[in-house]
């Protein structure tokens, strides 16, 4: 038994049954596992649940580190062939992910689902950045730029929402998003414009 | 070449895209008006300029379909003031590309594998970009090959794209709403055919190998088994476009060499198979040193239908055209009168018409003709102008000329400005296309 073997039988149970486990126990009786042994490896399903979504990114890491051309790649193209790998790796989950779809609907503080997750990429994202500082494709602002990291998140979460509500054939359309999406975000945080932006806002408040 | 930093994407940002350009547009007018109150003798042209400009750039930056009407507008040159022509040309060449993470993820999407596991060399830089792909350069056992990738998401936008450049292109071309919606249709269709990159492989195919008899022409070779439906594989061909190649100063023998064969192949196509490759931008053929062409890009090809054929090239007979009520009833057919016209337009149009076929049908009527007969392409040219600005014409309510005509007519007009730019003198008669449907080799 190993904790993948426990998140495959949860997102089983899941499928086949429209709705979570109620308990431990109940989860347990489909893999014939002892409820004590279950504990070895996760303290609650919530446990279970937030893996599974660390697991997707842990996953999809792995892989592009493992790939010859993603270390020759800047930190745009890192993050676009992250993008596009990630969801094509919760792809081979669609249902399941598909009865995720509450996590944009319940209160933030309720969204803990991710956490593990978003932990996992906050680290991502911030050794993303700092690679943007060096190779000058990020400008580092004072304050504004500790706040990068949000808006990433954020970006993922919109690239999540794309795909989940997508229709079109071969998910074509969540690729064009992803592509859009990214160029967007780093021609705001490279270019001048923010600067010229906050400038003039300065400007604007400032007292006569 | 730089890389497109972003795209407008949802139709939202595409329309706020034409909004901007209407503004600019609005500007350019009342700078052009500003500054002729300080200097009268300013032209139009400048103005025109401007305007070209701006458009030019809003529809490079949407890409797909909007650029590809573009590229249709592009081809009018004389229903369009010569600026507009210059700068839409430029959409025949090249627009952004998009990024490599992209291009990985269509292979691996579509074909399973990246393309570093396919070939032995694949060029991460788009070499040249399609109006709605991009080419990529890459090597597999020795072999140089060309690797066309189209961008996600195209077919689904081509519909919404079209309905926000219609009205834009109404302001353009000067017509109608009712008369755009036939031609619109046509447009749609065949835009919905290019983004299908399995029916161009299929076409590219069996169309190379149909006219691969003729003289002078070089097709690639396609590779069905590195291609999906977002990626055509095919042979790299070298070669320079029209105007580079126009630049190399080739010798008058060399450009008759190219025009001739470029004749045959449309002659060929039209006649004999009754589908023809109907894009014909500089972009789509790559001439060689020695006067041959490569040609590639089957994306768009116009099926003539029968009684369309017939009725279309009844018009070159020149017999035919001695009969008056004959030649009525093939306007008929053609929809380029119609029955519920009264008798002063059809004496009206038909005289239109009369003068227009004379003046596009010459070369058909002689056995050489010179494309490098300034004043022959400056008459047409004039006629058409004098054409656009026909009061009558731009008030007719009804569409005239049938939808099939739209793709056949741009063909035509393709053909005849690039063998205008190549001043080709080319054997044009009867006879030799009568040879190449038989299937002879001509002398």
């Amino acid at each position: 038994m190993d904790k993948q073997q426990i998140r495959n039988a949860y997102k089983m149970y899941l499928l086949e049954n429209g709705k979570e486990p109620v308990s431990v126990y109940m989860l347990c009786k489909t893999i014939d596992m002892p409820e004590s042994e279950f504990y070895g490896f996760y303290s609650s399903l919530e446990a279970v649940e937030r893996d599974i979504w660390l697991a997707v990114f842990e996953e999809t890491l792995q892989q592009l580190q493992a790939d010859e051309t993603y270390p020759q790649y800047n930190a745009q193209e890192k993050l676009l062939s992250f993008y596009f790998l990630w969801v094509s790796r919760l792809r081979e989950d669609r249902s399941y992910f598909l009865l995720q779809r509450d996590i944009f609907t319940v209160p933030l503080i309720y969204r803990n689902k991710l956490s593990a997750f978003k932990t996992a990429f906050y680290d991502y994202i911030s050794a993303l950045i700092k690679e943007g500082y060096a190779s000058t494709e990020i400008k580092e602002r004072k304050y504004i730029s500790d706040q990068y990291v949000h808006g990433f998140w954020v970006q993922a979460l919109f690239v999540l929402k794309y795909w989940l509500d997508d229709t079109s054939d071969n998910f074509e359309l969540t690729d064009a998003a992803i592509e859009k999406a990214v160029n967007l975000s780093f021609q705001l945080i490279g270019s001048n414009t923010l600067d010229s932006l906050l400038d003039f806002g300065k400007f604007i408040f400032m007292k006569k | 070449m730089k890389e497109q930093s972003n795209i407008p994407t949802g139709k939202v940002e595409r329309a706020g895209k034409f909004v901007t350009t209407g503004l600019k547009v609005g500007t350019n007018y009342i700078k052009h008006y500003t500054r002729k109150l300080m200097d009268p003798s300013i032209s139009k042209e400048s103005l025109h300029q401007d305007n070209a400009a701006d458009i030019y750039n809003t529809l490079s930056n949407l890409k797909g379909s909007a650029l590809k009407v573009a590229q249709m507008l592009s081809m009018d040159k004389g229903m369009l003031p010569k600026a507009y022509a210059e700068k839409f040309a430029m959409s025949q060449y090249s627009a952004p590309p998009l990024s490599g993470p992209l291009v990985v993820n269509t292979f691996l999407k579509t074909l399973g594998k990246s393309p570093a596991q396919l070939f032995d060399k694949f060029d991460m830089h788009a070499s040249n970009a399609a109006s709605i792909g991009q080419v990529h350069r890459a090597e597999k056992n020795g072999k140089q090959l060309a690797v066309k990738i189209q961008y996600p998401g195209v077919a689904s936008s081509v519909k919404s794209d079209l309905r926000i450049v219609k009205p834009f292109a109404m302001r353009i071309v000067g017509m109608n709403e009712v008369d755009m919606d036939k031609y619109f249709e046509e447009i749609e269709t065949k835009l919905l055919e290019e983004t299908d990159y399995q029916l161009e492989l299929r076409r590219s195919m069996d169309l190379s190998a149909a006219c691969a008899h003729i003289p002078g022409l070089l097709f690639p070779g396609y590779y069905p088994e590195y291609s999906s439906e977002r990626i055509i594989t095919m042979d790299w061909l070298n070669g320079l476009h029209l105007k580079e190649f126009l630049q190399t100063k080739p010798s008058q023998e060399i450009r008759n060499k190219v025009g001739q064969a470029l004749w045959d192949f449309y002659q060929f196509q039209v006649h004999k198979l009754r589908q023809v490759h109907a894009d014909p931008h500089p972009g789509n053929f790559l001439m060689q040193p020695d006067g041959r062409v490569g040609i590639f890009d089957f994306g768009c090809v116009k099926v003539i239908p029968e009684d369309f054929y017939e009725n279309y090239f009844l018009l070159v007979d020149k017999e035919v055209l001695k009969d008056t009520a004959r030649r009525h009833q093939i306007y008929i057919n053609l929809e380029m009168l119609h029955p519920s016209d009264t008798p002063k337009e059809v004496a009206f149009f038909s005289e239109l018409f009369q003068h227009m076929i004379d003046l596009m049908t010459l070369p058909f009527t002689q056995e050489t003709f010179d494309f490098g007969n300034e004043s022959y392409f400056n008459e047409v040219y004039a006629y058409m102008d004098e054409l656009y600005n026909m009061k009558e014409i731009r008030e007719s309510k009804v569409a005239r000329g049938s939808s099939h005509s739209l793709y056949i007519n741009r063909t035509y007009f393709g053909l005849y400005s690039i063998l205008s730019d190549l001043q080709a003198n080319i054997i044009t008669g009867q006879h030799r296309i009568q040879q190449l449907v038989d299937g002879r080799q001509p002398e």
